[in-house]
């Protein structure tokens, strides 16, 4: 292989890829097995389903406008384009997790009957509504209010505008769609499971104390990725293309 | 809880170097002995070797899994058996792929294993340096848990595909997407056994002999897949010792269970005059 500006240039995009896809974490509201019981604000999973879903469904999306891209009759000359292909992705990703939240709100408020209510803060940012009165007492909020529903969309597109970034120059590396995949399912398993930790499982949004911590997740994923970058870079298409 | 004789009977916990020895060599060791024999013997008959031996890194990781979980890392267990397969994705396609530019071909597994254990003791350093977790076995169970992935998948590839080219793997394990399931399978035979154990009865034995039987169940799946990429003959040999593994075990792992279950004692109902 040769190391030119090129491959530079891809190692920065996976790189900010993984930056992307460690701060996102921290946007999705995620509550863990005491929200799935109505105990706590949030979508009642983990952090790392929720972050491999969301970025699974950006690299599936990316995926998709990347195919739809090589049948343009002009692909010869003018090749794929950067940015349809991130928005793509952060679109994937965002509707996945919108959806999650949306079918979520109507169990916790049709099914569970809980009203929706944040413990973290006393009105919510974005309504202004007063929080305290409708947290049920021993817990620590239920459902999935605006501002988590705002903040998880946001955390869904960083989600998938990451996948997208660690998939497109993967692809053009190697060649090979479905190893790119699974290499950028790897790279962000591990950037998400540092974020989650940082995290420590739970979060509201970015209006939750915990929101403060990130520069922690940046330099722990900076380190990860700089390192799953490197190795990246240098996969060849060998064979199998 | 155990009443009654449950701890006394227990065998002595098995130390974490020499599983660690065991797994890593186990593993390896296994990988090349399925390619010498399916390269001695000009078939892909004996691809099961190769599942047989990511049992060895699957052990190694449920074992890693306990230690660190036991510490509490407040986002549950699987996301760290997802974290031991992210790491060893990518350390295993890395390794095949750099030795075959290299020349080296079948040295893959190694570079594959040194680079995901150098990669493991870095996420481990940054996991108690950076983020403050302060475990400390946090290094040391992370090594472990990101050589235990890459070995999972290399033997399970090795099981799908019957030879250690990259291209070869390529074509079949990856192009056809069966990669895929090794990962979650693969996970799951690490993840699972502490995630199912997990309390304050907790037993090294129980918890790794889940893990196997859990090994057995996925490799019952790489057989399916082996029926396709390698034919009738090779996979029903991998779906059988796979199931053998699985019953063995499963066996192993009710007495087990048995052993450390807790006697429930009827006591009736509260007598009239307490309520």
């Amino acid at each position: 292989m040769t190391f030119d500006t090129t491959t530079i240039v891809y190692m920065l995009e996976i790189i900010v890829g993984g930056l992307l896809v460690g701060i996102g974490v921290h946007f999705v509201p995620v509550g863990g097995a005491p929200a799935a019981m109505a105990q706590a604000t949030g979508i009642g999973t983990g952090t790392v389903q929720l972050a491999a879903g969301s970025g699974l469904t950006g690299l599936l999306s990316a995926g998709l406008m990347m195919y739809a891209m090589t049948l343009n009759p002009n692909f010869a000359t003018e090749g794929y384009s950067l940015w349809p292909i991130l928005l793509t992705g952060a679109c994937g990703a965002m509707i996945m997790m919108d959806s999650t939240m949306l079918t979520g709100s109507w169990i916790y408020a049709y099914a569970v009957g809980a009203p929706f209510a944040s413990a973290k803060v006393n009105y919510d940012p974005i309504t202004g509504f007063s929080q305290p009165p409708y947290v049920a007492p021993g817990t620590v909020g239920q459902g999935i209010p605006t501002v988590c529903f705002v903040s998880g969309t946001i955390g869904a597109a960083m989600g998938g505008l990451g996948g997208a970034l660690i998939y497109f120059p993967l692809v053009l590396i190697n060649g090979n769609p479905a190893l790119s995949a699974i290499f950028a399912i790897g790279i962000f398993m591990v950037d998400a499971v540092l974020a989650s930790w940082n995290i420590q499982g739970t979060i509201e949004g970015f209006h939750d104390p915990k929101f403060k911590k990130w520069p922690k997740a940046f330099k722990s994923c900076l380190v990860a990725t700089v390192i799953l970058a490197l190795v990246a870079v240098l996969i060849t298409p060998l064979g199998g293309v | 809880m155990t009443v009654g004789g449950g701890a006394a009977g227990a065998p002595q916990a098995i130390d974490p170097k020499k599983l660690r020895i065991y797994g890593l060599a186990g593993s390896v060791i296994g990988i090349y002995l399925a390619w010498i024999l399916n390269t001695a013997t000009g078939t892909n008959i004996f691809s099961f070797v190769g599942a047989l031996a990511a049992l060895f890194g699957v052990v190694m990781g449920a074992n890693a899994v306990r230690r660190v979980c036991a510490y509490g890392i407040g986002t549950g267990v699987p996301s760290i058996g997802m974290l031991s397969l992210g790491m060893g994705v990518v350390g295993a396609l890395f390794g095949l792929n750099f030795a075959e530019q290299l020349g080296l071909g079948i040295l893959g597994v190694i570079i594959a294993l040194v680079y995901s254990l150098v990669f493991g003791y870095v996420v481990g350093t940054i996991a108690n340096k950076v983020m403050g977790f302060n475990i400390p076995i946090m290094e040391e169970g992370l090594t472990d848990l990101s050589g235990a992935g890459t070995m999972a998948i290399l033997g399970w590839a090795f099981a799908i595909s019957g030879s250690l080219s990259y291209a070869d793997i390529v074509s079949t394990v990856i192009d056809t997407g069966f990669l895929a399931i090794i990962f979650i399978c693969g996970g799951l035979a690490i993840l699972h056994p502490f995630n199912a154990n997990l309390g304050p009865d907790e037993k090294q034995d129980r918890t790794l002999v889940n893990g196997v039987m859990v090994g057995g169940m996925s490799t019952i799946a790489t057989g399916i897949c082996a029926l396709m990429t390698l034919g009738l003959a090779a996979g029903m040999v991998q779906i059988v010792v796979g199931f053998a593994v699985w019953y063995y075990f499963f066996v192993w792992y009710f007495r087990l269970a048995k052993r450390d279950a807790s006697k429930v004692v009827g006591t009736g109902l509260l007598p009239p005059s307490a309520l």
